[in-house]
């Protein structure tokens, strides 16, 4: 397969998710010429679109940044990176009221302040709510992309691979190559600084709430690249993620409104008993309760618990009431009545801790490559707060798109290594069969076998057995794809993307297994049954997968500490 | 249960742009005990023919319009339009953008009705 188009810009950003809008606006308003690529239509995929819209910033009066830095590390167990989390403190208030420059609506109270929320773990009522959710969110943002003369937004355009270059001996990142899906063209596009912000990798996971679109690639392309992954195993997961029936499958009803103050419900076994204890226990704890429950064989055919709120005390009107938002009038039109019905759920992956490990600047360890929440890490550590992974958006993508422009700026293009374009380019031919032999349904089936088996070795519950079987069962099926092809379709190949997709799942699962098995302690959401505690004396440090061309070779580092 | 009773029929909408062929319809037959919403129907066709092209990114809310479709005759969203097994459906793209493949339409290219 041989390019066919070439495009050249200051500024690539991959991903149109909050972060890489966000990005793209910095750069592009401090000058820079940017092009943002979206591998589904914009403001109609990605992550950001199922956000509920809580937003944390310090701005109550009794809080502060240092009190949000805190609570930060607090609820990180201690993991995460002091130097970015500061930056998130720092910055949280100045982007949120960037936002409102941008388009995006805030829930007010009557005097006209911000109504503010107070979640578990935020020592001060800290949290905003975006007007209209993740959509009104990315809505505003696209609107604001659209309206700026330097940036061209190019979606259902899947980016492949990134493109890498020499300058004094060292590989720089100088653009990437992706396919058009509209016409098919394979696009080379040569930037001067790439901005990688395409979030997720939770769909890997049989049971998550995130949308099909969160499968990883951009954290393998950026470890190709040679960037270091940071904390791949730390993913966090949610107690109440709806399994069953198959059409609501991955959308979730909240935990937090079990609580006695506000619904007061509880998850049920099959034979109507209780799960969790009251009050609530913290997630993690409740979600290692449930997934025992499911083990012990407690749960319903389809492998979920009872979520129930039907019996509340609290009555039915206050039920409805409170339920009376878009994420359940859309379960209601699937049949399901929430207020009074059971519903079947799971813990399912939600968020992705860990992932390209950037600095302040959001700079990763390659040169002239940025990442931007959520496929970067690690500001949170083993957990992270409700609505700092939205904050987190705006702080690190506007970090990342001025990061960018300065690199631009002081930097002239360097030509890619010509062995860089070939090796994508032939690996993308490679897929493609002439004689139309390919395989059917061989790629589903692929995909499911390996989503149940990060579900079953990856999931709440881990141990040393099951991660060594994970890594053996990804490399099996990568093997086994490597096989397939796919017929020649110029527009629209969907199989393709199939392929390509699977392929780098099966990387990201080897580096979550590897790095979950590294780490032999317990700490947030990396519960290891075979070490079930936390171990600060050996394990208060991140994982790291470092890329060595061929075979990936893991490590540790000590946590960023701010200095006193 | 009967066994048609477990079954949705399907007449999908196919088009190969680059063929010049006419677009026609193409018959499935998906297994499916449960109501379904078009959206995860047409995720399974996708399974069973990987040929047939359809968008498959969700926001779980009915808001975004990711899954914009035609069925029998009507312009809806197809994450929150149930068809339950033993029904018979056509499904065909969303009428107001252009058709990329199958029912996969281009939502930068409101076709001239649609535009005013
Ligand atoms: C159900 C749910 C509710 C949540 N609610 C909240 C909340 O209330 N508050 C909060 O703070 N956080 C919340 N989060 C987390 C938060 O929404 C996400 O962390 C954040 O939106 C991620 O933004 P992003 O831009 O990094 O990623 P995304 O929004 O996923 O954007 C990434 C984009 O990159 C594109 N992309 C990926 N791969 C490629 C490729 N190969 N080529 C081209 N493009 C590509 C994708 O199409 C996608 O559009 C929630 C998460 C979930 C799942
Ligand atoms: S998937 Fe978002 S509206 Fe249907």
């Amino acid at each position: 397969m041989k390019i066919t188009e070439n495009l050249q810009t200051d500024v690539l950003v991959i991903g149109g998710g909050a972060a890489g809008l966000r990005a793209a606006l910095a750069a592009a308003e401090s000058g820079s010429q940017v092009i943002v690529t979206n591998k589904g239509p914009l403001t109609k995929s990605g992550i950001t679109l199922t956000a509920a819209g809580g937003m944390q910033a310090p701005f109550h009066p009794a809080d502060s940044e240092e009190q949000y830095f805190k609570d930060t590390l607090q609820c990180g167990y201690g993991l995460g990176d002091q130097n970015l989390a500061k930056v998130l403190a720092a910055d949280a208030c100045s982007r949120i009221l960037d936002l409102e420059r941008y388009g995006t609506r805030f829930v007010r109270d009557t005097e006209g302040h911000f109504s503010l929320g107070q979640f578990p773990g935020q020592s001060q009522p800290r949290n905003l709510f975006v007007k209209g959710g993740g959509l009104g969110l990315v809505s505003s943002l696209a609107k604001a992309c659209q309206a700026h003369a330097n940036i061209l937004i190019i979606d259902d355009f899947f980016v492949s691979g990134l493109i890498t270059g020499q300058s004094s001996q060292e590989n720089v990142a100088v653009g990437a190559i992706g396919i058009n899906l509209r016409n098919g063209q394979l696009t080379l596009i040569q930037a001067k600084a790439v901005v990688m912000a395409t979030g997720g990798c939770q769909w890997l996971w049989e049971i998550n709430d995130c949308p099909t679109d969160a499968t990883g690639e951009g954290l393998v392309y950026a470890y190709r690249a040679g960037a270091d992954l940071i904390d791949m195993e730390m993913v966090l997961f949610y107690p109440s993620v709806i399994v069953w029936p198959p059409s609501v499958k991955g959308a979730f009803a909240h935990y937090e409104f079990l609580a006695a103050d506000i619904l007061d419900g509880n998850i049920y076994d099959h034979v109507g008993n209780s799960v969790l204890p009251k009050p609530l226990p913290i997630r993690n704890e409740a979600m290692q309760l449930m997934a025992k429950a499911i083990n012990d064989g407690r749960g319903s055919e389809h492998g979920g618990l009872f979520w129930y709120v039907g019996n509340s005390p609290n009555g039915l009107k206050r039920v409805r009431e409170t339920l009376n938002i878009a994420q359940y009038n859309y379960i209601k039109s699937h049949g399901i009545d929430p207020a009074t019905d059971k519903i079947e759920v799971a813990p399912g992956a939600h968020y992705l801790l860990g992932g390209i490990h950037i600095n302040e600047q959001c700079q990763t360890t390659v040169n002239g490559l940025f990442a931007t929440p959520e496929c970067a890490g690690n500001f949170d550590g083993a957990n992270r707060l409700a609505g700092s992974g939205i904050t987190a958006t705006q702080v690190f993508g506007a970090k990342a798109g001025f990061a960018a422009h300065q690199w631009a700026v002081a930097n002239q293009y360097i030509d890619a290594n010509p062995a860089s374009i070939e090796q994508e380019t032939w690996r993308i031919a490679g897929k493609i069969s002439t004689t139309n032999n390919y395989q059917g349904t061989a790629i589903s089936e692929l995909r499911n076998r390996l989503r149940t088996a990060v579900q079953s070795y990856a999931g709440v519950n881990r141990n040393g057995e099951g991660l060594a079987r994970l890594t053996k069962i990804a490399k099996e099926i990568r093997e086994e794809l490597s096989q397939l092809q796919v017929p020649e379709v110029k527009v629209y190949n969907q199989q393709l993307i199939d392929l390509l997709q699977l392929e780098s799942m099966c990387e990201v699962a080897m580096l979550v297994a590897e790095c979950a098995l590294m780490r032999q302690e317990s700490r947030g959401h990396h519960y290891r049954t075979d070490f079930p505690r936390q171990d600060d004396q050996n394990w208060l440090k991140h994982t790291l997968a470092v890329s060595m061309g061929i075979e990936p070779r893991f490590a540790t580092k000590p946590i960023n500490m701010l200095s006193e | 249960m009967t066994e048609s009773n477990q079954i949705i029929s399907v007449k999908a909408y196919r088009f190969e742009p680059a063929n010049q062929v006419k677009p026609y319809f193409q018959n499935f037959e998906v297994k499916c005990s449960e109501p379904i919403s078009i959206m995860a129907l047409l995720a399974k066709i996708h399974e069973i023919d990987p040929s047939f092209a359809c968008r498959t990114s969700t926001c779980f809310k009915g808001k975004c319009g990711s899954c914009l479709i035609r069925v029998n005759g009507q312009d809806v969203l197809g994450c929150t339009t149930l068809v339950n097994p033993g029904e018979s459906i056509v499904v065909e793209p969303y009428s107001k953008f252009k058709v990329i493949r199958d029912v996969v339409v281009d939502f930068r290219e409101p076709l001239s009705a649609a535009k005013e």
